[in-house]
């Protein structure tokens, strides 16, 4: 597996760019991610986002549905998008150190 | 190769952005005889196998030529297709849903030019390029899946034994001999993408061996709730095991209640399962679509495990081949597969086939198995 240094720190990825381990997440990562994820500036929404996923993640072992993540934060899947480009699942979850989604995606 | 750039500007993704225009509207594609008859078809024929003619109110004609397609294709292969239709068809063309391919043209001394240009052409290995047929009571297309080209979770290839089948029923793709249409249709996993569970004959790759558990990596890698959701038996359950001294969050699968159907492998990337020797498919018939007298059936399995023999599957297509037969001699005219096999009962069309009726075969998936036995003192010894 591929590991990337940023700002003094390494990260473990695979070849998305996802983190390996949620444990490793700090808040260089979001710096470091969040150019590839075409995003120029963390605003407090961003951090907001990113916030409820790594509680949620914490708390129930799984990431939230998209239903779920529009209800607790408030966003629109439109606004969303807006903040993260890729959407709640590429974006979002890599920037907040979640595991790849996986599935039929 | 040197970079290319598209125009796309990285440092500004969503500049000059094209999003949510959908696909282009099928009518800028349309032969103009199509457009000028569209909602006005008065009636069809099948002049002969891979050859349709459709005749409109005007009295205008199209005829349709439809081509056998590997599905899986080369730009050079598309670009010879945009060939002939330039040639024949005024740059006009059209895919059906079992991907073949149908050129169509308005006059019959058209349509035979047409027809013995795509006949004669061949790949340098031998095989048809574009073979004639696939209409009426034949054999069309094998509506497949990915396999080994590209998907993660296959038990057995698809564009292989697609071609393996397809060349064991060849004559039958240009000819119309059988009782009614039989749609093949094939799954490289228990997913079923794609038509397997509605065909008269289906093809699914199965695996027969638990998953390997990479306790290393299963609390990393996965969400593993969604893991214990994802098992239909309720296998998996969420454990600690203990890793080089440390104790980590894993996973633990009852393996007398698994089934191997890989879904917990889908959600959870540390469940690997394929596995050479214990892959294989089934064989299941019986299923249909349409609503032609009887209504749309799912296909049974038959034939509960055939090892995956790459790269001709001699087993699979022979089963394939020899159910088929035996179809087309005793089927009545416009009986489907499944239509028959319900008429005679299962118990007969066992006998006639041949093929071993194993326990395999009984349902006991939750409490609809129930209603797959039987009730009834009617049965034939
Ligand atoms: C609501 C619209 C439609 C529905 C529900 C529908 C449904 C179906 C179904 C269920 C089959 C498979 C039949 C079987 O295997 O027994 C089929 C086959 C086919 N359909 Fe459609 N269809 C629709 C529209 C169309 C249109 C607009 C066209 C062409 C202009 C078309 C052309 C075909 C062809 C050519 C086949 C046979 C493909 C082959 O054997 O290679 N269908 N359709
Ligand atoms: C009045 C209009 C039409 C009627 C009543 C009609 C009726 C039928 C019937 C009864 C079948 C055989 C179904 C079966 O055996 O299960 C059929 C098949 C078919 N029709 Fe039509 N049809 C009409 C117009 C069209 C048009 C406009 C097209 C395409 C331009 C078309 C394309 C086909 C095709 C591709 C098949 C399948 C042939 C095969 O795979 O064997 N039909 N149609
Ligand atoms: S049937 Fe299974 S293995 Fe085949 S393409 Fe679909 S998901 Fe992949
Ligand atoms: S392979 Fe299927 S049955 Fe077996 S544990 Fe995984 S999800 Fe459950």
């Amino acid at each position: 597996m591929a590991e990337v240094s940023f700002q003094g720190k390494t990260f473990e990825v695979d070849e998305d760019g996802f983190l390996l381990r949620f444990d490793e997440w700090c808040p260089e990562w979001v710096e470091y991610v969040k150019e590839s994820e075409g995003i120029a500036e963390i605003t407090e929404d961003h951090q907001k986002i990113i916030d409820f996923l790594q509680d949620y993640y914490r708390k129930n072992g799984i990431a939230p549905m998209v239903r779920i993540l529009s209800k607790n934060t408030g966003f629109k899947l439109k606004q969303v998008y807006e903040l993260f480009p890729s959407g709640p699942g590429k974006g979002a979850c890599k920037m907040a150190g979640l595991p790849k989604p996986t599935g039929c995606v | 190769m040197a970079f290319i750039s598209s125009g796309y500007n990285p440092e500004k993704p969503m500049e000059g952005r094209i999003t949510d225009i959908g696909p282009q509207h099928y009518a800028q594609f349309y032969p103009p005889v199509i457009a000028r008859n569209k909602g006005k078809w008065l009636y069809h024929e099948i002049i002969e196998p891979g050859v349709l003619v459709h005749v409109a109110e005007s009295g205008e004609k199209v005829y349709t030529v439809r081509v056998g397609a590997a599905r899986l294709m080369s730009i050079t292969h598309i670009r010879e297709i945009c060939e002939i239709a330039d040639k024949h068809c005024g740059g006009h063309l059209r895919f059906t849903t079992r991907n073949n391919v149908e050129f169509m043209v308005e006059t019959e001394e058209a349509m035979k030019a047409l027809r013995d240009d795509l006949a004669s052409r061949k790949f340098d290995g031998g095989s048809k390029k574009f073979p004639v047929g696939g209409t009426g009571a034949g054999i069309s297309n094998i509506v497949h899946t990915q396999g080994w080209v590209h998907c993660h979770t296959p038990a057995t290839d698809a564009s292989g034994p697609v071609k393996a089948i397809m060349d064991e029923v060849f004559e039958d793709f240009q000819s119309m001999r059988l009782p009614a249409p039989v749609r093949i249709s094939l799954a490289c996993c228990i997913n079923m993408c794609g038509a397997v569970h509605c065909s008269d004959i289906g093809v699914v790759g199965i695996h027969r061996k638990p998953p390997m558990i990479d306790h290393a990596w299963t609390d990393q890698l996965c969400e593993i709730p969604l893991a214990v959701a994802s098992c239909p038996t309720a296998a998996v359950r969420p454990t600690k095991v203990e890793l080089d001294g440390k104790k980590v969050n894993s996973i633990a699968i009852k393996n007398e209640r698994c089934m191997y159907c890989g879904n917990c492998y889908t959600m959870c990337p540390a469940l690997p399962i394929s596995d050479g020797e214990g892959d294989g498919c089934v064989i299941m018939v019986g299923g249909k679509v349409s609503n032609r007298i009887s209504m749309p059936k799912f296909s049974k399995v038959v034939v509960a495990y055939i090892p995956n023999e790459a790269p001709r599957w001699p087993t699979l297509t022979n089963t394939i081949k020899h159910i088929i037969e035996v179809y087309s001699e005793n089927a009545m005219k416009y009986e489907r597969l499944g239509d028959w096999a319900e008429r005679i009962g299962w118990e007969r069309f066992f006998q006639l086939t041949g093929l071993e009726f194993t326990h395999h075969l009984i349902d006991d998936f939750r409490d609809p198995a129930y209603y797959t036995w039987r009730q009834s003192t009617q049965f034939k010894f």
